[in-house]
């Protein structure tokens, strides 16, 4: 794996690694982060009891697409990110990035939390650098990656900051910087924006737009906000609950930046929020899914 | 959004508790107290043998300090203290940090340090005086034992207490096992042991002295203890203030090395 984060291009144009060769950019790009989930089902076991959490999920993501996924809290989004980045390898089914089946955690797939997750006793540059350091990225450079991925992130001149100095937006910031820096082939998101208030969150969306467009890695996003799905996505993933199953995916054939007074982007949201709000399709197995209603883990 | 931030690091002194010298208003009470003291003994109700005016009090203490007697009593206390300190802590840190890594050691040991952390340090004293006699064995290692226990508890609570969500990120950079250690798990548990060992080595102070009242032949609990035998009532209560300003500066000192510590903390 070659580590050349120069912000003004995309990354794999500047990848002389072994694996991509002389075979030159379009392939290069081909060969990153394809993801392809088959017949997805998760479990888990309350007290005795197994409750689906995940049913049947198929679903396929293109290298250096953006997908968002919406659905009602507890409908397994969580889990499903934690499932593809490698955090829980207890499922059935098929995981796979670039062909290669899932089975533990690996540089080449990175995650956000909703809660950024910076370790406190660290400042932004150490927090960022703490992800390089099973890497045979030499040392002499890290500090120059490290630095070109907090210019990325707009917090240069925050290197030595602390996470509690930082703002809400500039913490998930800082998170979304030390994902990247390893330039993985897949960034998952989960809610990365959830605890932002309106301003900051618009603010932030901007960014990561104009962060994928500059990397192209490919991204999945989870967000519980149908406007921001629309908006940063390609095709946005709406799910429903009692098991989490896939609904509908929705292109979102719009070029990138976008417009967000798009007529387009408001009659699709529309649309999904009618499907979030609908009753359940079938009602068969979840009188009793219901009862058992745990807090995320985000909560916990 | 991104302006250069004036400073980062937080000033210290921001934060309350964190300077050595008395704010003034902290000197008013005790000042207050030694003119009460004085003026009660100045109207003569109390016989003179019993309550010694603040004075006397300190003419004997500045005795004492010039005739070398008190460094040399509170210097045999502070030795006692150090090696003992030194020895209950590193085993204190070494049992939590084993109770704390292993479920098996866990479900062995800490029902047993549980019970033991109930008893007052202060009721082993008769048991070990003796096992150990009146020696410095004696006192050092009752100083050990009261700093075993509380270190003991911080380090496992501390390392109990480390989310999750922070092993998930070392398992997603594949963080390798020294790094996590170093990294991650020692800057995540030491605010919590250094809680440990301020608590401890105030508790350690005061059962030192105890221990010297009860059994000794030198340190500043025995300055105590003869002077009560000897009716010399001005040399108990010098006794008295050099333990407390001891224990109030270690107080003192390992506050301003845990605020030291801990700046990343919220300022
Ligand atoms: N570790 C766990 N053990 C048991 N149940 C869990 C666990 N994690 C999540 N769940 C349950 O799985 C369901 C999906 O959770 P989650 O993936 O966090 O949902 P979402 O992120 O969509 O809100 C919820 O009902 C939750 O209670
Ligand atoms: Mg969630």
């Amino acid at each position: 794996m070659s580590f050349e984060p120069v912000p003004q291009r995309p990354p794999h144009l500047s990848q002389t690694g072994p694996q991509t060769g002389i075979a030159g950019a379009e392939s290069a790009r081909s060969a990153r982060g394809a993801l392809t989930i088959s017949s997805l089902d998760k479990s888990f076991t309350i007290s005795g009891t197994a409750r689906k959490v995940l049913d049947g999920i198929n679903l396929t993501v293109r290298p250096g697409e953006f997908v968002s996924i919406v659905g009602a809290s507890g409908c397994g989004k969580s889990t499903l990110l934690r499932l593809i980045v490698g955090l829980d390898d207890e499922y059935t089914g098929e995981i796979r990035l670039d062909g290669e089946r899932v089975a533990t955690t690996s540089l080449d797939r990175g995650i956000v939390f909703q809660d950024h997750r910076l370790f406190p006793w660290m400042t932004l540059e150490q927090n960022v650098e703490l992800a390089l350091l099973n890497t045979d990225v030499p040392k002499s450079r890290r500090a120059q990656i490290v630095a070109d991925h907090i210019a990325l992130v707009n917090l240069t001149g925050f290197e030595k900051a602390y996470p509690h100095q930082l703002s809400g937006g500039m913490a998930q910031r800082a998170a979304i910087a030390r994902a990247l820096v390893t330039e993985p082939k897949l960034l998952l998101l989960d809610e990365p924006l959830g605890a932002l208030d309106a301003l900051t969150r618009v603010h932030v969306q901007n960014e990561l737009q104009r962060i994928w467009m500059q990397q192209r890695s490919t991204m999945v996003m989870v967000t519980h906000d149908v406007e921001e799905a629309l908006y940063l996505g390609d095709r946005v993933i709406v799910m429903t609950p009692h098991p989490g199953r896939i609904r509908r995916i929705v292109d979102v054939d719009l070029p990138h930046p976008r417009d967000r007074r798009s007529p387009v982007l408001h009659r699709l949201k529309d649309e999904i929020l009618a499907e979030l709000t609908a009753a359940p399709t079938d009602t068969t197995d979840d009188a009793r899914g219901n009862l058992v209603l745990l807090p995320t883990r985000e909560d916990r | 959004m991104a302006t250069a931030p004036a400073s980062f690091l937080p000033s210290g002194s921001r934060r309350p508790g964190f300077k050595l010298g008395p704010l003034p208003q902290a000197l008013v009470p005790p000042l207050a107290l030694f003119a009460v003291w004085q003026l009660a003994c100045l109207t003569g109700l109390f016989p003179e043998q019993v309550l010694v005016p603040p004075s006397t009090v300190a003419r004997t203490l500045a005795r004492l300090a010039a005739s070398g007697e008190l460094e040399r009593d509170v210097g045999v206390s502070l030795r006692r203290l150090l090696v003992g300190f030194g020895a209950g802590a590193l085993t204190g840190l070494a049992f939590g940090a084993a109770t704390a890594l292993s479920r098996w050691t866990e479900a062995a040991l800490w029902p047993l340090f549980l019970l033991l952390w109930q008893v007052p340090v202060i009721a082993f004293l008769p048991v070990l005086v003796l096992f150990f006699g009146i020696d410095e064995t004696f006192k050092i290692t009752i100083v050990a034992l009261a700093t075993f226990f509380p270190v003991a508890l911080a380090t496992f609570d501390g390392i109990k207490s480390v989310p999750r969500a922070w092993f998930e990120v070392a398992q997603v950079y594949r963080t390798r096992l020294p790094d996590l250690l170093w990294r991650i798990l020692v800057p995540a548990t030491v605010p919590a042991i250094l809680t440990g060992l301020r608590v401890a080595i105030t508790r350690a102070w005061v059962v030192l002295v105890a221990g010297e009242l009860l059994a000794a032949d030198s340190g500043i609990g025995q300055l105590m203890e003869t002077g009560r035998q000897l009716f010399q009532i001005d040399v108990v209560l010098a006794g008295v203030i050099t333990s407390g300003v001891i224990g109030f500066l270690l107080d003192r000192c390992a506050r301003a090395l845990e605020a030291r510590a801990t700046r990343w903390k919220d300022a």
